[in-house]
């Protein structure tokens, strides 16, 4: 393997890991304000990819209208996830709502199984005829694209979160509950409103990756739920700068492994890097539960 | 202008407020003094509806607010400064300030953006760190911070629990004067204290909570006389 195919398969990897970063950053928010790991996120996300492709094949659709259509319907997933998993369901009981998750991921797999008689389903991609060369270097035009408009979703984001009043109400539940309630700030409605962001982001990336592999499948949901824990572990619970810089070392190391080792040996050298991280960095990159008080 | 009226509120089954009783009048400061546990910060998280009461009512301005949303009673202007400050630390200063004002969604920008300049006019310190994070504060800072924060709802009625607690004592003097000015500028204050020296020297009426019932009701100058009071609160040494 010459120099240059290991440069090539990081740089793809980095690119592609900004789906990691946005279902890694939908993890950490959802644990940022309610402190509860929500196990159906990856499949709010292809679950949301998947409502894009049912609606493209009953109308032709251009494909960005597609992936804007699979961050919409996740983003009402996500809502009902948070209404069957965390609202309707006892708050004080932290096994409950982990478990009521877990229920909701299998729930949504199994919607599309039934529907789609667990067969790959067709999903469009942009510019994936698109070659950028530098050279003996060169990037995929696809890949590009989906690097791009993750790290456009990332800065409407951290707009949302440090600009505006919902940003505001957001944090401030995050990081104080009881005196953000003291402030006039509802915790149920910025749990919620946690939920659909994170969905609508979650659903971007269910379709970029949808849109990269070429195919939706009911098995991408359990890599993606298991990467999307990894990025958050390794990012630091809570942070979301932490599971952007995640998201891109994954997906670096990934694709590097993948081109150094083969397909079936990539997934091993992944958990050997959640390992070395919660061996000699428990906390993460960004660790921050010495701030709270 | 507030009138709680035979509040129990309960943990499970641990009552820590067992009916009680009393009332804020308007441009005063009232003092509630008890010891630890006694259920005085019970008392003030029931008041903003962080905490709904078993029993009993709590009325503001003649309104029945019992159980309402806090959202609701912000609204209302009551406002709380809580026990230990609690300040939202990675946020910066002038975010936590707007954070303050959040429940006031009928008030212009250009208002919210005047009230915060008469924050830092007030409290000069925040002015310097408006944009530092208010976890880096010291503990001083925070709770000028804290009392900023409440302020910036425009409430009518201040509540405030243990502001002076682990602050150094000439943290605690600055605090006490705080109280005084905001009462001089109209405000009135419920204020819950253990410094009951402090608190003789600016309070029109006092409370005394233990073990979730009101034992003691009076102006300073009968407070001062009560002997149990004298012994458990004042001391023989005057140390203030």
């Amino acid at each position: 393997m010459e120099f240059i195919d290991i440069v090539l398969s990081i740089s793809d990897g980095v690119l592609f890991g900004t789906t990691y970063a946005l279902i890694g950053i939908g993890f950490t928010m959802i644990f940022g304000v309610m402190h509860k790991i929500n196990l159906a996120y990856a499949a709010t996300s292809i679950g949301g990819a998947y409502v894009s492709w049912a609606i493209s094949t009953l109308v032709p659709l251009p494909a960005i209208l597609v992936f804007l259509i699979s961050a919409i319907a996740a983003g009402v997933i996500g809502w009902l996830v948070y209404l069957c998993c965390f609202r309707l369901v006892p708050l004080d009981t932290p096994l409950t709502t982990l478990l009521a998750t877990v229920g909701m991921l299998i729930f949504i797999d199994e919607v599309v199984v039934h529907e789609t008689d667990g067969m790959p389903q067709p999903y469009p991609a942009i510019f994936d005829d698109v070659f950028f060369e530098f050279g003996e270097f060169g990037l995929r035009g696809d890949l590009l694209f989906i690097f791009v408009l993750s790290f456009a979703a990332m800065l409407v984001l951290l707009y949302l979160l440090y600009r505006t009043r919902l940003g505001i109400a957001t944090r401030a539940v995050a990081q104080q509950p009881m005196a953000a309630q003291l402030c006039g700030i509802s915790i149920e409605r910025t749990n919620a409103s946690t939920f659909v962001i994170t969905g609508m982001l979650g659903g971007l990336a269910g379709a970029m990756i949808g849109a990269s592999v070429g195919v939706l499948s009911p098995l991408l949901t359990l890599p993606v739920t298991v990467k999307g824990l990894i990025v958050t572990v390794i990012g630091g619970l809570g942070s979301i700068p932490g599971a952007i810089i995640a998201g891109l070392m994954v997906g670096a190391f990934e694709n590097l492994f993948l081109a150094l080792r083969g397909v079936t040996e990539r997934d091993m050298y992944v958990m050997l890097l959640l390992f070395l991280f919660l061996t000699f960095r428990p906390g993460g990159l960004f660790h921050r539960s010495a701030l709270r008080d | 202008m507030l009138e709680v009226q035979d509040v129990v509120t309960a943990y499970g089954k641990i009552e820590a407020l067992k009916g009680v009783t009393l009332r804020v009048g308007e441009g005063q400061i009232t003092c509630l003094l008890g010891p630890n546990g006694a259920g005085k910060t019970t008392l003030m998280l029931t008041i903003t509806g962080i905490l709904k009461p078993r029993r009993g009512s709590v009325r503001f301005h003649d309104k029945d607010i019992t159980g309402q949303a806090p959202g609701g009673i912000v609204r209302a202007g009551i406002a709380l400064v809580p026990e230990n400050r609690l300040v939202f630390p990675e946020m910066t200063v002038a975010e936590n300030l707007r954070a303050g004002a959040y429940s006031r969604t009928g008030s212009a920008a250009s208002e919210i953006a005047n009230d915060m300049e008469a924050m830092y006019n007030r409290f000069p310190r925040l002015r310097e760190r408006s944009t530092q994070m208010a976890g880096t504060l010291s503990g001083g800072e925070q709770q000028m911070l804290s009392v900023a924060r409440a302020l910036m709802a425009r409430p009518k009625l201040l509540l405030m629990d243990e502001p002076s607690l682990g602050l150094a004592p000439m943290i605690v003097e600055e605090i006490f004067q705080i109280v005084r000015d905001l009462h001089k500028d109209g405000t009135s204050i419920f204020l819950v204290e253990q410094n009951a020296h402090m608190a003789l020297q600016v309070a029109h009426h006092f409370y005394l909570l233990e073990q979730g019932r009101v034992t003691f009701d009076g102006t300073p100058g009968e407070m001062a006389e009560d002997e149990v009071i004298q012994r458990a609160y004042l001391g023989t040494r005057q140390t203030a």
